[in-house]
């Protein structure tokens, strides 16, 4: 009880940090391989919200798949890396600016493009259920994302479409982990990020949000805060759960397979 | 129109296995697993036919760990009177497979198409393949086909009655495919999971419902069968998603390649049986027959290996914990290196048989 009181007390405090996330889910601090070293997969799905800017604000909302491999040893460091799918949402990305532009809708969205993503993690314990890791984590998109729009300008009739494309983003961070009984771990700690994507739309359509010129869409706030559980689920497998609070929050689950 | 032709020739034949030509092959018995290793593009490496006598091979259970301990010493210290294998094999000398084979000739001939095939064309191949790819990313390819080989193994579990054999197949292909990054590893044969890919084929299906073994086939490119394993050929043309690809010319440049990947696991296996053979061909035919009637009788008894090495998990011989994974290919898995060495070095006195009839 007293553990869970600890847990919730930890994760309202880095609520307070009141900024976003990128990328996919960090996990536990310690590295999940076999101590002697090994591999490990992991499969998980990541809810994915934060603000972009470019003057206004656009809430990106993101579903990841991803599937992961990675090595790791000695309890100390760890690297992985992901392929993920992923869909894009931007609200009001074609949202007027004035009237003279009236677009058919306002939100942008479009399907499945494959990420990539490595990282890598570091542990220190202090003991036999306390410790404190790092982490590194970029991903990077490899497929543009493109949605259309069509509308009136002026009385006049247009139809553009706009083009996401290089989405990046990299992610530093510091865990705290408690091994409570059973094996299971919580861990929580801050994390800066930067991420980044261009907007091209073709053509430019004057008075729409991130459709009237070339853009650079950035992460509105640089700081966030994580939380999760790593759960021993038996016969080589862990469940890991962890949520993110920056400007939205975010929840994402994995299964993970220690060889 | 090639499936027609395999089902016409499959029911010419079919319960032809007691002919008036059929050959005896004296195989030690139920004691004895054939040696099994995957022939790459289904071109049979022949062989080893003094491996199949008693005395010479023992129990692939005992096989490893005896033999690191006799090693050379094998042939000279035993003495006669203590010989274990010969013990081991007491009584069940009577037992006798037999397989029909009155296209010999052919059949001579498509063995000698597959052995140059073999050694002028695969093999090469081969051998540069190996050189510039790291083995453990050949294990991981093979495990990848072996993955996409599921329907072929569940169809023949679910026609078996095998549901428990359904199951775990599932089980593995979904850990295998979600865990093992799309069927590149194989963690669900790992001691956590422990399930072991289910060795069955549809020829093997036909044989547990009675269906004879038929006459004795070398097929060109594929390797020893028979008519009733012949159906496994024409149901894996359709169970095999590989054959799916388009176009036609992608699912047999994948196909291709997989056989060249499965050949570069086991260069020097086939030209180390083909040297302790007398006649290759009749050591591979009667090893054939031997094999896929154990392989039939071993169904039901889910507590046994099946015969041939397809012991997942079991350590040493091709690729300890990877079964050999498809259908389409008769598994003829090497006896240890150091084995087959010992066999060739044994007086001609003790490797030739008496009870072998040959043509």
């Amino acid at each position: 009880m007293r553990t869970i009181a600890v847990f919730a007390a930890v994760l309202s405090a880095l609520s307070c940090f009141g900024t976003a996330v990128a990328g996919g889910m960090f996990g536990p601090p310690q590295p999940v391989s076999r101590d002697a070293g090994g591999l490990h997969t992991a499969v998980g799905y990541i809810h994915y919200a934060d603000i972009f800017k470019d003057g206004a604000d656009h809430v990106i909302r993101q579903n990841h798949i991803y599937s992961q491999a990675g090595y790791g040893a000695h309890d100390r460091w760890e690297i992985y890396g992901r392929v993920s799918m992923s869909d894009l949402r931007i609200s009001d990305a074609f949202g007027s600016a004035n009237d003279a532009a009236v677009p058919s809708r306002s939100d942008f969205e479009d399907r499945w493009k494959f990420f990539g993503t490595l990282g890598g993690k570091g542990y220190y314990p202090f003991g036999s259920c306390l410790g404190m890791g790092i982490f590194v984590q970029a991903s990077y998109a490899f497929g543009d994302f493109k949605d259309g729009v069509s509308g009136t300008l002026n009385g006049a009739p247009f139809a553009t479409e706009l083009k996401l494309k290089d989405i990046w983003d990299i992610n530093f961070g510091i865990g705290l982990q408690w091994t409570v009984p059973r094996g299971v771990r919580l861990y929580a700690g801050p994390f800066v990020y930067y991420a980044e994507a261009k907007a091209s739309p073709s053509p430019a359509v004057r008075g729409l949000a991130l459709a009237s010129e070339d853009v650079l869409i950035r992460n509105k706030t640089s700081a966030g805060g994580f939380a999760g559980v790593d759960i021993p689920i038996g016969k080589g497998f862990r469940l890991n759960l962890e949520t993110r609070y920056s400007e939205r929050f975010s929840l994402g689950s994995a299964i993970v397979f220690v060889y | 129109m090639k499936a027609s032709v395999y089902i016409i020739f499959a029911l010419l034949f079919l319960g032809c296995a007691h002919g008036n030509q059929a050959v005896v092959a004296d195989g030690p018995g139920a004691e004895w697993n054939p040696p099994v290793f995957l022939t790459a593009a289904g071109v049979a490496p022949s062989a080893f036919e003094s491996l199949l006598r008693p005395g010479v091979l023992h129990s692939e259970k005992d096989s490893g760990k005896e033999q690191a301990e006799t090693g050379d010493e094998y042939l000279e210290d035993v003495p006669a009177g203590d010989d274990e294998y010969a013990e081991e094999f007491k009584g069940e000398e009577e037992e006798e497979i037999t397989i029909a084979d009155p296209l010999e000739p052919l059949n001579r001939a498509m063995f000698h198409f597959n052995d140059r095939l073999y050694f002028w064309v695969l093999k090469p191949v081969a051998e540069g393949y190996n050189k510039v790819v790291p083995e453990d990313a050949r294990i991981s390819v093979r495990n990848f086909f072996s993955n996409l080989a599921y329907p072929i193994r569940l169809a023949s579990c679910l026609l078996q009655a095998d549901f428990r054999g359904a199951a775990t197949e599932t089980g593995r292909f979904v850990v295998n495919t979600v865990w093992g990054i799309g069927g590149l590893l194989d963690p669900a044969s790992g001691k956590d999971l422990d399930l072991k890919m289910q060795n069955v084929d549809l020829g093997q299906t036909l044989g547990t419902y009675g269906v004879g073994h038929g006459v004795y086939i070398v097929w060109p490119f594929i390797g020893p069968s028979s008519p009733r394993d012949s159906v496994d050929i024409v149901g894996g043309y359709f169970l095999y998603p590989v054959y799916y690809l388009e176009p036609w010319y992608a699912a047999w440049g994948a196909r291709a390649y997989e056989s060249v990947n499965d050949t570069s696991l086991r260069i020097g296996d086939y030209e180390s049986l083909k040297e302790a053979a007398i006649d290759p061909y009749i050591a591979l035919r009667n090893a054939y027959a031997q094999y896929r009637r154990k392989l039939v009788e071993s169904r039901g008894k889910t507590d046994e290996p099946p015969p041939g090495g397809v012991r997942a998990g079991a350590e040493g011989i091709i690729n300890p914990g990877m079964p050999a994974p498809r259908r389409m290919q008769i598994s003829w898995e090497l006896a240890p290196e150091a084995e087959v060495n010992r066999v060739a070095r044994m007086p001609a006195s003790d490797t030739a048989s008496g009870k072998e009839k040959r043509p």
